[in-house]
């Protein structure tokens, strides 16, 4: 009696168990159209493996993801310091030179396109000319707020429109200078 | 031999043995090498950050084997609920470095045997994709899949029959 398709596949996979397996082989050994079915099936398996891609391009998806694990998995500790070292000596130099960028890209900005448009010129306060010494003088005595700056009647009168009943005593006789001074 | 999967000795011994026919038996699920790649770094990421310990290397690799197997099934699911929502089926654009007859002849190959395999049910389907793709015997599989070896060997057997029939009408 001939093998049947199941007996032939678990022997094709190796999966035959040693009694059956001797007596298999020795089957196949006169059977020409068993050993032509085995062959089939042989070829079956091989056109399913075929089926998959060659063994070079799964090697290189094979090291690319090997070294995911590379630079992610393994070994962190050591390229941490690594890296970290590498970061501290680079810090400054990185941080001055994009401060610097940031600073051109901001001022280039206003130069290429900031002089034609209406909306920076509302927004930025226009050129001033340089200033002259005698009216730096003036700006600055309007400025002040010290007492000294108001005259005598100037002061009473304000005290006066604040509620306040203001006495004036002459401290010292000296009759001449006493209209700028006050007691209060 | 213990398998720690987060030591470096270890993961890689494991890598080397399991990786390519990982990529084989998610690329037979997904249709797609980029995809299955994406995969197998995603089930090699699972095993390296949990911290298993396996008693053995095969338990390694049969937890290797589901986990890719899963992953790929998943993706291949919601890729037919997305495609089915916008009725768009196209083909993936297989990626080939080969060149002139031999492309062809692959291609074509490819194609029968990718389109026969879609055509078998699932049960089928894994039990003779793990059995062509990986080095996993009977038992191997039947651990996988949580299947007795009884059941693998009847379905390697179904699956062939079914390819052989499929393959030869084509």
């Amino acid at each position: 009696m001939c093998l049947d398709d199941a007996l032939l596949n678990s022997y094709l996979d190796g999966e035959l168990q040693e009694p059956w397996k001797t007596q298999v082989e020795e089957h196949l050994s006169y059977c020409n159209g068993c050993k032509l079915r085995l062959n089939q099936l042989k070829e079956l398996d091989k056109t399913l493996k075929s089926a998959s891609l060659a063994n070079d391009e799964i090697a290189l998806r094979s090291q690319r993801v090997l070294e995911f694990f590379e630079n992610n998995r393994f070994d962190t500790t050591q390229k941490t310091s690594f890296f970290k070292r590498k970061v501290q000596v680079n810090l400054v130099p990185a941080l001055l030179t994009s401060a610097a960028a940031v600073v051109v890209v901001f001022i280039g900005s206003f130069v290429l396109f900031g002089s034609n448009n209406k909306q920076t010129s509302e927004i930025l306060p226009e050129v001033m000319m340089p200033i002259e010494s005698t009216q730096v003088d003036q700006v600055s005595a309007v400025e002040k707020t010290s007492l000294e700056d108001y005259s005598l009647s100037e002061i009473i009168h304000y005290l006066d429109s604040q509620g306040y009943a203001v006495k004036l005593e002459v401290k010292a006789v000296n009759p001449l200078e006493d209209t700028t001074k006050k007691e209060d | 031999m213990k398998i720690q999967s987060n030591n470096e000795h270890d993961f890689k011994h494991m890598y080397e043995k399991t990786f390519s026919m990982l990529f084989r038996v998610s690329n037979n699920i997904v249709k797609n090498p980029d995809r299955a790649e994406e995969l197998c770094q995603e089930a090699f990421t699972r095993f390296f950050d949990q911290a298993k310990v396996f008693p053995s290397e095969n338990d390694a690799k049969y937890w290797l084997i589901r986990v890719t197997k899963n992953l790929s099934i998943n993706v291949v699911k919601r890729k037919t609920r997305e495609l089915k929502m916008i009725e768009k089926v196209k083909k993936e654009p297989s990626y080939h470095d080969k060149t002139g007859e031999e492309v062809l002849v692959d291609d074509v190959v490819c194609e029968q045997v990718m389109d026969a395999m879609s055509q078998l049910p699932e049960k089928l389907r894994l039990v003779i994709t793990l059995k062509t793709y990986t080095d996993l015997d009977y038992k191997g599989i039947g651990k996988t899949l949580n299947i007795s070896e009884s059941n693998v060997k009847v379905r390697v057997f179904r699956a062939r029959k079914m390819l052989e029939k499929i393959l030869s009408q084509e």
